[in-house]
This record gives structure tokens, C-alpha cells and sequence, in this order.
């Protein structure tokens, strides 16, 4: 599976937002899709709100 | 040696003179200010040059001075009109003196600044390049970039000891929504004539690894002094425009704007102003996923209870039909019923009426009846004789009748063939 990146993540977020909408979701499709969306939902949080220690170091270390 | 010779100090007073009587007035003087230096007496030294065209090489030099009483007034009056304070580098019309002095030599005296003079040099000088830029078709790249999604990878552009760089870290890491940002200092001189070198160097540095960063911030600020010449350069302008990522400018300047202003992506007046700038932004993508996540939220609900609603039809429909069949069955065995209790009552009632007859006819032939009717009964030794053959003379009988019993003694017997004779009367 590709690395998931915030817009990968926020692309695939909306897209189910629009099925979901959209009023033709299989019920049966539902539970996990909207499990998948809220997965989708705490990655992207958690990008915005939760610090990469690994990832300031990358940066500190730029010389 | 015929001719007189004369002293170095007997010349110097004849070029003194010469120069008071011939250049005797004040003249309004145009041009670059270099080595400006205010002294601890207050009195500020100074060199007014003269470029080529090109702003190559220096064409024309001479000292001066601000003698301090003069100099605290012009550099007020020049710094609240210019919102800038008097330096080196700047394009100046002042009204000099000239003097002469046998020991110091050839220097200007500064009486009066024209401060608009700057203004318009440095508008002029800013449009120049600005013109250029459009002419390249750079002027617009950055600020036609989008930022990107996060926009927390910050590369900062800043002298490392400056105040409004420690506020810009505190702003933005402090930031009350407590979302996650990272920076790095690309350290840079921020004034002077070396700065226009330093903040090239220090883009050239961050396009290296441009791919580690969202943005980049340019600031300044908290210094005492403030040339801004660099911010309108050509060189630090063209390198912002182009520049991959988008810039934000904090320099720290409420006046006037400077040309990486007009290219930057997005121009703030402080350090602080840029942090607030991408605690924005990046509050406004939180903003955007709740909204998408109250949207997955609502929608599913949206579905289960139009599926719930759909179940519950169903099985109101399930209920009702059941209902209707259960009357309708209950109806037609009512109705069985209702015709077998007709059946049965006529049944009976038909009973009861033949009943009735065979009561009536029983009672009829009953011998109670039958006695009361004017028949009698004849029995002898208690049984009941119906034949004259059971009979003798002389027996004892007794007679039933309606209401009791006589007992009589057998005379003569006569078959019903050969009836006694008549006894004449």
C-alpha cells in the first residue's frame, strides 16, 4: 500500500463524504466505510495536532 | 626659485577663501548617503557619493556633517516622513554648505533634508523593478502558488538573534488550538549591504530542500535601525518570485510596502502577523476535516434512519397485513359459527316440539288419562287382568278408577260372542 499522506487521506476522505451523500451507499457498505473515514479523519488530526519528533530532527539536522 | 613658494597652510587658507568667496550660498545637493555615523556627541559623519548610470562605480565623493543640534531634528523630521531612519544607501536631497578646512579638508555641511526626495527615489526605484519583473513575467509566480495542505513545515528567514524572530517561535509554537508546527532557521543578515547576498543565499539553501518544507517566512523586525533597500532589491525580489514555495513576508514595516511584499505570496506586516497567518491557515484545515467529519457523520445517520423508517414500515406492513388476514379468517369462522348456532338452535328447537308432542301424546294415554276419560282398570291379586280368560266366578277384582278403588265379586262370565240375556226390567 501507497504511503498515506495527508492528501491522499483528505482526497479519499472527501470522496466517501460525496458517496455517502450521494444517497446510493450500499448499506451493508456503510459501517466500513464510515469506519475507514474516521480512520482517515484521526491521521489527518493527528498530522495537524500531534508532533514528528522524527521529523523536527530531520529538520534540525538539515546543516 | 623665483617664484614665492608658499606654506601647505598658507595655500589651504587661499583655497579656503577661494572656495568661501565663489561658493558662498547653500545648495540643495543630490545624493547617496554611505558610512553614515552618528558620534557619541551626537554631531553624525558621513560620505554623499555619486554612482555611474549603472550604479557601478562611485563617480564623485565627499565628506559631511550633521552637527548634532541640526542632525536630532533632520533625522526626527526625515524618519517620520520616510518611515525609515537616516542611514547609508539612501538617495538624499540636502542643503549643504561647503567648507574648507586647512587641517580636515573638503567636507559638506548639512543644513536641511528634503525628505519627499527619498520618497520619490525609492517609489521610483521600486516601480523600476517591479516593471522589470513583470517584464519577465515573474512578478505574480508566488503568489499564484497554493499552500499547500498542511502548511506546517515552516523554513524561516530571519537574523537568529532578532526579537521578532523569538516572537514568531512563540506565536506560532504556543498557538491556543495547539496545532503541531515545525521550523527551521535558515539564518540570514537582515540590514546592510550585505544582506541582499545572505537572504539569496539563505532561499538557495532552503530550494535544496524544498521538498521538507510547506513554506518559507521571511522576517525581520526588533532591530534598532532599519534599511530596507534589500527588501527592493532586484535580487532578493526575482529569487522570492520565483521561488517554489510560497513565501510570507513579515518585515516588520507598517509604512510602505517593499517590493518582496509585492511579490511575496502573502505579506504580513510582523513576525507575529506571519504566525498568525499559518495558525490561520492551519486552523482553517482543521476546520475543513470537522466539517468533512460532521458531514460523514450526518450522512450515515441520514441513511441508517432512512433505513430504520424503511424497516419500520415494513414491519407495519408485516402487522397490518397479518391483522387483516387474522380478521378476515376470524370474520369467516364467526360467521361458521354463527350458522352452525342457527342450525343447532332450529335443530334443537325441532327436538324440542316433538318433544312436546310425544309428552302430550304420553300424557294423553297416560292411565291417569285414561281413567279420567270414564275407562277403568281391573286387576285381581294386584295384577292387571285384560282377558275374560283370567277370570273366574267368584273371583275377587278390583275396579281402578279415577279417584280410587272398588273390589266386586265375579258373577258370571260372558265371552264377547255370547252376551248374557237381557235381564227384563
Amino acid at each position: 500500500m501507497e504511503k498515506l499522506t495527508y492528501n491522499s487521506a483528505k482526497k479519499e476522505l472527501e470522496a466517501i463524504v460525496l458517496a455517502i451523500e450521494s444517497g446510493e451507499m450500499d448499506v451493508d457498505l456503510l459501517t466500513d466505510k464510515v469506519k475507514h473515514a474516521s480512520q482517515l479523519i484521526a491521521f489527518c488530526k493527528e498530522k495537524l495536532t500531534r508532533t514528528e519528533k522524527e521529523l523536527q530532527k530531520i529538520l534540525d539536522d538539515i546543516v | 626659485m623665483s617664484e614665492k613658494s608658499l606654506s601647505l597652510t598658507e595655500l589651504n587658507y587661499r583655497v579656503r577663501d577661494a572656495i568661501r568667496d565663489h561658493l558662498p550660498e547653500t545648495y540643495w545637493l543630490r545624493a547617496e548617503t554611505s558610512d553614515v555615523r552618528p558620534n557619541r556627541n551626537g554631531h553624525c559623519y558621513l560620505e554623499f557619493i555619486e554612482k555611474d548610470p549603472a550604479g557601478q562605480s562611485i563617480v564623485a565623493k565627499a565628506r559631511g556633517v550633521i552637527w548634532s543640534g541640526v542632525f536630532q531634528m533632520l533625522s526626527a523630521y526625515f524618519e517620520k516622513e520616510t518611515g525609515q531612519p537616516f542611514t547609508s544607501g539612501l538617495n538624499v536631497l540636502v542643503r549643504v554648505s561647503v567648507d574648507f578646512h586647512e587641517l580636515y579638508g573638503y567636507s559638506l555641511t548639512v543644513a536641511d533634508i528634503d525628505p519627499s526626495f527619498t520618497l520619490g527615489g525609492i517609489a521610483r526605484q521600486r516601480q523600476l523593478v517591479l516593471k522589470q519583473l513583470e517584464e519577465e513575467g515573474v512578478l505574480t509566480l508566488n503568489k499564484e502558488l497554493t499552500l499547500p495542505e498542511p502548511s506546517n513545515r515552516i523554513a524561516v528567514i530571519s537574523s537568529p538573534t532578532a526579537a521578532g524572530y523569538e516572537d514568531f517561535r512563540d506565536q506560532l509554537l504556543k498557538n491556543k488550538p495547539g496545532l503541531v508546527f515545525y521550523t527551521r532557521l535558515f539564518p540570514a543578515v537582515m540590514q546592510g549591504e550585505r544582506s541582499e547576498a545572505s537572504i539569496i543565499a539563505a532561499l538557495e539553501k532552503i530550494f535544496h530542500y524544498r521538498d521538507l518544507f510547506d513554506a518559507v517566512a521571511i522576517i525581520r523586525g526588533g532591530g534598532a535601525t532599519s534599511d530596507l533597500s534589500c527588501f527592493d532589491s532586484y535580487g532578493v525580489a526575482v529569487h522570492v518570485a520565483q521561488f517554489p514555495l510560497p513565501v510570507v513576508s513579515g518585515i516588520g514595516h507598517e509604512r510602505d510596502i517593499t517590493v518582496l511584499d509585492m511579490v511575496a505570496h502573502t505579506r504580513a506586516k510582523t513576525p507575529t502577523a506571519v504566525a498568525e497567518f499559518f495558525i490561520n491557515d492551519t486552523w482553517k484545515t482543521f476546520s475543513d476535516l470537522i466539517a468533512l467529519q460532521d458531514r460523514v457523520v450526518s450522512a450515515s445517520e441520514t441513511i441508517a434512519m432512512k433505513e430504520e423508517n424503511l424497516l419500520f414500515s415494513l414491519s407495519k406492513e408485516v402487522i397490518h397485513q397479518s391483522m387483516r388476514l387474522l380478521q378476515k379468517e376470524t370474520a369467516g369462522m364467526q360467521q361458521i359459527m354463527e350458522t352452525m348456532r342457527h342450525a343447532l338452535k332450529r335443530h334443537l328447537l325441532q327436538q324440542y316440539h316433538l318433544m312436546e308432542n310425544r309428552e302430550q301424546f304420553v300424557r294423553m294415554i297416560s292411565p291417569g288419562n285414561v281413567l279420567r276419560r270414564g275407562y277403568t282398570l281391573t286387576l285381581k291379586d294386584g295384577k292387571i287382568i285384560t282377558s275374560l280368560q283370567d277370570l273366574g266366578v267368584d273371583d275377587i277384582i278390583e275396579t281402578r278408577f279415577r279417584d280410587g278403588t272398588s273390589f266386586s265379586r265375579v258373577t258370571g262370565l260372558h265371552s264377547s260372542d255370547n252376551p248374557p240375556e237381557k235381564k227384563q226390567a
